[in-house]
């Protein structure tokens, strides 16, 4: 599909939130949208899913879409499972297996026991899961994911990876917004960065580091750095709340002998410094591992504690 | 577009936003008789009258009821002018459903109905013909109005109620309505003296389609 010098304003005398964006977005695709608050990323997803239509410009080969809204604080008397069957029924999916696959979306994300109950119970958690279900139950060609992993519980966020992981290997194209940066960092392959009402074109996945010296990223990081850690469980290191990314530390950064004596493997993690206390509480709950030094970001490796 | 309607008139039911409208109307149309004996003729006049205001107040039920959001990833599935339309379609076969039930009961409750029928069976269905006719004209107005008046046309919500009941006044008494020329017409068409045979109809198809298409095309500029 492609933007073709798409711009968006929500009256005439207000300003454009974007303006001349053209883009293109190939099958297979995982885009990432950049910016500050209120950088016009919700806008731009909400018009490349079909939501709002571009002031200028067009939208051309919008394939079938699934969009995640930002909060689903649904006020509607359904239960989750009757709203899923409306919402497969309004992407044409017909007879009993639009039943079938709502049951199999509610129990993926862990919310089968609530599929009966209506939706204006639950909490925004299991709200945001329903919302979730109702776009990958039809397997869009267009997944359009706005801040969709707020207020998941950990499981569910793995089956939401996963869950883009399958759509992008089905030749389906994801778009996201998400403030925590390593978000899917592996298998990014655009990045849109909005800014002043233009969007720049970033290729490949884009590190943390590499997003910090482009000024994305105002706030103070801090850099962690852990031994013991299985590296089999670096993803979910990088999920933590407050974390920015986690590596490897490569072997020749290492001292001959302090890889042996801690743990097997040396792994850093960038965090927000506001955050840092948390993800230190944190990692306690973690066996094994341990840290071996906190610093500054930028600030070269010391030896003292 | 099924699909749509059918989920609309799921949301309408569940948030028993269909139980104002339904009430105003059966408490409208059951006043009309209390003042005595009158013509089954007078009853449907009445009744198609009282559909306006209904209509207008079913519609503003239908055009609030739906979360942004819910609204949002429903345009995202289907289109956001199709969803808009299928919310106000849904609305308008509320009021077909009101219409019926309204006749039904004029017929039901009119003292002339065995007499009619055994004399004059064809005037009958004249005088049920020409009600309809006017019920027809006054649920679309009735959209019209409650499309024009409410979000996403205007979304400050008592500006919106201040000019709903406004428009619904001069809908029914001025005469530039058509709805208003049609109730006053006599006879088994639908005319007045100002307006010629068919032309209520028109206007007020054409004041319906003008609405919606202002109302879906505001949906989507908007984006709910």
């Amino acid at each position: 599909m492609r933007l073709d010098g798409v711009g968006k304003r929500y009256g005439l005398r207000q300003p454009w939130v974007v303006r001349d964006v053209c883009v293109e977005a190939a099958p297979g695709q995982l885009i990432r949208l950049e910016g500050r608050n209120g950088s016009g990323k919700s806008t731009l997803l909400r018009v490349a899913a079909g939501i709002t239509v571009p002031t200028a410009g067009r939208v051309c080969g919008r394939p079938s879409t699934g969009y995640v809204p930002e909060r689903f604080p649904s006020g509607l008397a359904f239960s989750a499972r009757d709203y899923l069957i409306h919402m497969g029924r309004i992407h044409g999916l017909r007879g009993p297996a639009v039943r079938a696959e709502a049951d199999r979306w509610l129990g993926r994300l862990g919310a089968a026991d609530y599929a009966g109950a209506p939706l204006r119970t639950l909490s925004k958690g299991m709200c945001q899961k329903v919302a979730i279900a109702q776009a990958l139950l039809p397997r869009p060609g267009l997944l359009v994911l706005d801040e969709a992993w707020t207020g998941l519980d950990q499981p569910a966020r793995g089956t939401l990876d996963a869950a883009v992981a399958e759509r992008l290997a089905d030749g389906g194209t994801v778009m996201f917004v998400d403030h925590h940066q390593a978000r899917l960092a592996g298998q990014v392959s655009q990045r849109w960065q909005l800014g002043g009402g233009e969007v720049r074109l970033l290729e490949g996945p884009g590190t943390a580091s590499a997003t910090a010296a482009e000024g994305g990223r105002p706030e103070a990081t801090v850099v962690i750095e852990l031994s013991g850690v299985d590296p089999e469980s670096l993803p979910q290191l990088g999920r933590l709340t407050g974390v920015v990314g986690a590596r490897l530390v490569p072997s020749k950064d290492l001292e001959v002998g302090t890889a042996s004596a801690d743990g097997p493997v040396l792994v850093e993690i960038v965090a927000l410094k506001a955050a840092s206390d948390s993800v230190l509480r944190e990692l306690l709950n973690w066996d094994d591992v341990h840290v071996a030094e906190v610093r500054a970001c930028g600030e070269p490796t010391g030896d003292a504690r | 577009m099924t699909a749509l309607m059918r989920y609309q008139a799921a949301i309408l039911f569940r948030s028993h936003r269909w139980v104002l409208p339904l009430i105003s109307y059966a408490l409208l149309i059951s006043v009309a008789g209390v003042g005595g004996q009158e013509s089954l003729g007078d009853a449907l006049n009445w009744s198609a009258a009282m559909l306006l205001p209904v209509v207008a107040l079913l519609t503003r039920s239908m055009l609030t009821a739906e979360p942004p959001a819910a609204r949002a990833c429903v345009a995202a599935a289907a289109g956001p002018r199709k969803a808009q339309v299928a919310v106000l379609l849904t609305g308008l076969a509320g009021g077909a459903v009101l219409a019926l039930a309204g006749a039904a009961y004029d017929l039901a409750t009119s003292g002339e109905l065995a007499k009619m029928l055994h004399a004059h069976p064809g005037l009958l269905g004249t005088s049920l013909g020409d009600g309809l006719g006017k019920a027809v004209i006054c649920v679309l107005v009735g959209s019209a109005v409650g499309t024009f008046c409410n979000p996403p046309v205007i979304r400050h919500q008592a500006v919106a109620v201040l000019s709903t009941i406004a428009a619904v006044l001069v809908a029914l008494l001025s005469s530039i309505s058509p709805a208003s020329a049609a109730l006053r017409g006599s006879g088994a068409a639908i005319q007045s003296a100002s307006w010629p045979t068919g032309v209520p109809f028109l206007v007020a198809a054409i004041l319906l389609v003008a609405s919606w298409l202002v109302s879906a095309s505001l949906a989507a500029r908007r984006g709910s």
